[in-house]
Formats: C-alpha cells, structure tokens, sequence
C-alpha cells in the first residue's frame, strides 16, 4: 500500500521524460533527412534556445519570480567559455590584451563550456543572495538592473570581450547532435530539480509564501539555489550558442534574446517542464512560419509598404492574449503524462 | 530561564511570557502568558477581534512581538524567523487556509517533512502517514486548489502533522463545516497529542465542541488574558461569562 504511490509516481515521471525527449528525436532525425544548412541552423537555435528556456523554468517556473537577468547569464557563460576554447593564436587576433596565462591556455570544448557555465553560476552566487529576499515588482525590477550591469560590463570590458565590437574567431563546436544532447540532459535536469526537495520547498514558497515559511522552507536560501542553477544553465546555454554562432557582440545578450526566451516560458507556461518546451517548440515554429510569410508578402508584394516586424508583434500579441487567458500558459502548470 | 525543577513550567512546553503586540494605534495583545505543554489540549478562545491569530501569528514568528519571550522545550525562539521556529518543532495551521494551490494534495503535506530536515524517503513515509492519520489518503493525487473547502482544512492539518511538530497549533480548524464534519474533524483530532506526545493549542467558536476537547482553556478579550482553567473552572469565571460565554 505504502509503496505503490511511490513507484507508481516514478513511471509516471519517466513517461513524462519521454514524451518530452520524443518530439527532439523526430525533429533532429527530420533535419538530418532534409539534410538543408539553413534547416538545421534553426534546429540547433531551437534546441539551444530550449537549454535556455529550461534554464528560466528552473528558477521562474519553480519561485514563481520573473527574472529578467537569464540572459546576461547567457553572455557570461558564452564569453567565458570562449577565454578557455579558443586557440592561443587566434586570441592574438581577437583578444590581444588578455593575461599571458589566459592567452596560451586551450581546452577543449566540453570543459570550456562547463568553466564558462560555473563562471556564471559563481557570479549568480555572489551577485543574487541579497536579491532573494525580494519578491513581485521589486524583484522584477532588480533581476532588469542586473542584466543592464552584466550587459554594460561586457560592452566595455574590452581586454576579454572585445568591448561592443564582434568576437570572431571561434570554434564551431556544437552541432545538431550536441544540441540535441544538451536538450535531453537539460529536460532532465530541469524536470529532476522541480521534482527533488528544493524544487519541491521553491514551488510551496511559490503559492503561498507565509504558509511555506511556518513549515520550515528557508525561503531566500531555496531561491537562490534555484538562481545559481539557472545560471548555471543559461551559462551552458551560452556557452553551446557562442561555439554554435563562431562571431557574436554584447548586442546578442540583450532585449531581443530575453523577449524570445521569456516569451517561449510564459506561452508553454513556467509552471512545469512540459511547458518549457512546448514554448520553445510552438515560438520557434510560429517564428519560423511568420518570418516566412513575411518575406512571402513582401516579396509578392501584396502591400502597398514593405512588411517589417510581423513575426515580433504577432508573438508579442499572442504572449499578452495567453497571460489574459491562460495566466498559467498552454500547457497551464501541468506535465505530459 | 526556566528551570525544569520549578514544576509550573516543564521543559517540554511551549512558553510564551509577558507577550505584547502592538499595531499602528493598536494593541492586540497586552502581557499575555501562556504554556502549552506535551501531550495536553490547550484552547484559545475569545471574542472576535481578541488576539487569537496574532497570538499564533507571534508564536509562529510571522510577527515579531513588541514586548515578551516566548520558548520551546527551553530554547528561546523570540524573534526567529518562522522557518527556525518551524524546524524547532512548533506547526501551525491557518484560520484563512493557505496550501500550496499549484502542488498535488501528497505534495502538500510531502514538503512539510521535507522542510524540517527529513530525508526524501522518510519524508514520504511521514507524509503518507499523515494523510492516512486525517483520513483523506484517497486524495493524495488531487491538484490542492481544486479542493472542496472543508476538504483544504484537512490538508492543512495534515500538513502540519507530517512535521512530526512538539507543538501545534490550530485556528479555527473547523471554520466553515457543518456539526458533522467537525464533530469528525474533532474525533480525528483528540487522541493525536496523548499519541504523539504534542502540544495542541486550537482556536475555534463552537464552545460545545472546546468544551469537550480542551483539557485546558486560556480566554483573550481585547488582547488580554481574562481566565485560564480547565472548562468547568472558567466557566465559573464571571468575566469570561460576561465577555463571551453570555454572547
Ligand atoms: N497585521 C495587522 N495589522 C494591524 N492590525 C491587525 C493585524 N492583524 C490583526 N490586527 C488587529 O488585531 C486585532 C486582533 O486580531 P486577531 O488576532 O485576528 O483576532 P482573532 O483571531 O481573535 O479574531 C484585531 O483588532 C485586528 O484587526
Ligand atoms: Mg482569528
């Protein structure tokens, strides 16, 4: 009797898990059967974008805070990573003005990424802890002011970014399989948080603050290992894009990203992983779908104007339509099972 | 501090001392003493407006009192946060329910053992227990925000029994039931703190029914004490009669 629950919720978590995984596999294996360039770069972007957003769940979905600051995760994990994959000539190039040990230094990329995703991960340590005891608009507000710092730092620190101007020069290493990869143990990972005792404490200090304190959830302490982890994740994510883009600027980890990311979490709904990806998924195939149809029209020149911005105020209009009607997003806090 | 020798006040209680709250232009509680020990029923009673909730709100740390200590089996918890307090062994419920809406009812009462330091599997174990202890296992799987309202005030018992407490304390946990389903709640209720040796403080206004449960009773009005007693004796207590019982 007291055991059935248990396993019974077990299958039912590793249902889940591949249900979710499933639409990946056929998504990667179709790319590889069309086998066209540009099909795929939208594929790799859908996946990394993915890590992103599963990323965000895992703080957002889980506290219930919106944090605006994901994205500068991002950045950092991307430019972090880059420091240690980078071969020393090439930094000679981009990145003259570097510490002689960083400049000799190359490795290889996995360990690159992770450095990059832990760099992130340490500075959300440091940088959050004050931050988690605010909650609603003040903590909103505080999370925009942190990506505004991270973003400027990274615009002129000029000696490892090269400032506001284009870093090239790196190595492609992430592929369709990587990304894919990446996505299943992100998925994993986001789905295994929720589920174990801080995701647990997080999600009951979510839904009734007070309540979850007079049960014994340390609240700020459960919030900001929920940050670090999804700047951790970010900071992978980022890491996997700048080996996926080779060249990309400050410009990258702003507005634009944090609007799409935030966009695919709150549409599939934060709530649950399911979410996540069903966000991630249904953004990038309306994206895809508009930006087409946009080139469409302007190339038949249906309208008397130039067709500019579509696909942004339709996602934009369709993410204010869900927040009235489905506060919870599509998938409205619920799991496939 | 209180020595165990002293015989008033055993270590294994929960004392509150000379406990005054004051809000902007309002005192809800004037130099209030209280015990509450292991194994005992303790009823809170007074008239709306008394000072019942701010009592526990006080205990349980949500508020920080103006003046007084309050202390668990001996260790002082005045001014801790809740989720020391709560970990010290004291659980409450709420007189306006708050369970976690979005999380299943198992999940609910789960993540009370979880928070006071109980590892994953226990912590199962000690939720299922619970439930089953509240009679409600079948709705284990229920998302908590689409329960039936008398059905909340059971989860939140629950929830507060999984923390496997020294001290619990109920307001007004049948609030809203009819007489069956609080004289349920009652039976439920009763053997629990000779059982698990915990102290029980509960609020409610069905005086038939504190009458019956309550080894004990303190009576507030206007945020002050006016008796404390078994039932029979503050029944006889004129001002009690005069503040409440009469009404
Ligand atoms: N947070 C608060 N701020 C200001 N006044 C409060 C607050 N909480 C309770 N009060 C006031 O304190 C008094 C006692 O309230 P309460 O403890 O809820 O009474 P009871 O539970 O006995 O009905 C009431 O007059 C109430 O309005
Ligand atoms: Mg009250």
């Amino acid at each position: 009797m007291k055991d059935k629950p248990a396993s019974t919720a077990t299958r039912s978590h590793i249902i889940t898990l591949l249900i979710l995984l499933l639409p990946l596999i056929i998504i990667a294996a179709v790319t590889k059967l069309i086998g066209n360039v540009l099909f795929e770069r939208v594929v790799i972007t859908l996946f990394i974008n993915l890590i992103l957003v599963l990323g965000l769940q895992a703080f957002m979905g889980n506290s219930g805070i919106l944090s605006f600051a994901h994205i500068g995760f991002m950045g950092i994990g991307a430019y972090a990573s880059v420091l240690f994959s980078m071969a020393p000539q090439m930094k000679k190039l981009a990145l003259p003005d570097l510490p002689l040990w960083l400049g000799h230094l190359q490795l290889p990329f996995l360990p690159s990424i992770l450095i990059g995703a832990i760099i992130a991960a340490l500075i959300a340590a440091v940088v959050s802890f004050p931050l988690m005891r605010l909650s609603d608009a003040s903590a909103v507000i505080t999370s925009f002011a942190l990506l505004v710092v991270i973003h400027t730092i990274l615009v002129h620190w000029k000696t490892v970014t090269n400032g506001p101007q284009t870093l090239f020069g790196v190595d492609r290493y992430t592929h369709l399989e990587t990304s894919m990869c990446w996505a299943f143990i992100f998925i994993a990972l986001a789905y295994w948080f929720k589920e174990s005792s801080i995701g647990l404490q997080l999600r009951a200090s979510r839904d009734e603050r007070e309540a979850a304190s007079t049960i014994g959830v340390n609240i700020i302490l459960v919030r900001w290992q929920g940050f670090i982890l999804s700047a951790f994740m970010a900071g992978l994510g980022g890491g996997l894009w700048a080996h996926f883009i080779t060249s990309f600027s400050p410009k990258a980890f702003w507005l634009k990203e944090t609007f799409v990311i935030l966009s695919m979490l709150v549409i599939g709904g934060p709530n649950s992983v399911s979410g996540a990806v069903v966000g991630a998924l249904l953004v990038t195939g309306a994206f895809e779908g508009l930006r087409g149809l946009e080139n469409q029209i302007n190339i038949a020149q249906i309208l008397p104007v130039q067709l500019i911005g579509l696909t942004e105020i339709v996602l934009s209009l369709t993410m204010i339509v869900i927040l009235i009607k489905r506060p919870l997003g599509i998938m409205g806090g619920r799991e496939f099972r | 501090m209180i020595s165990p020798a002293d015989g008033h006040t055993p270590l294994t209680a929960l004392v509150v001392q000379g406990i005054t709250m004051d809000f902007v232009g309002l005192r809800a509680l004037e130099n209030v003493n209280l015990t509450l020990r292991q194994g005992e029923i303790l009823g809170l009673i007074g008239p709306n407006g008394s000072g019942k909730t701010t009592m526990i709100n006080v205990i349980t740390g949500l508020l920080r009192p103006t003046a007084g200590r309050i202390q668990a089996d001996g260790a002082d918890i005045t001014g801790k946060p809740p989720h020391k307090i709560a970990q010290t062994g004291v659980a409450r419920t709420f007189q306006k329910v708050k369970l976690f809406r979005e999380l299943t009812v198992f999940e609910n009462v789960k993540v009370a053992a979880v928070s006071v330091g109980m590892p994953n599997r226990r912590a199962k174990e000690q939720a299922w227990v619970a439930l089953e202890e509240l009679g409600i296992e079948a709705w284990s799987g229920r998302i908590a925000g689409t329960l039936p309202y008398g059905h909340e005030r059971k989860v939140e018992v629950a929830r507060a029994l999984a923390m496997n407490p020294k001290f619990i304390l109920l307001d007004e946990p049948a609030a809203g039931m009819d007489e069956e389903e609080s004289a349920a709640l009652l039976q439920i209720l009763t053997p629990i703190p000779e059982k698990k040796n915990l102290g029980m403080l509960i609020v409610d206004h069905d005086m038939n029914l504190i009458m019956r449960l309550c080894n004990r009773l303190h009576v507030l009005n206007y945020g002050k004490t006016i008796g404390e007693g078994t039932p029979e004796e503050v029944r006889r207590i004129p001002e009690v009669v005069e503040a409440y019982l009469g009404s």
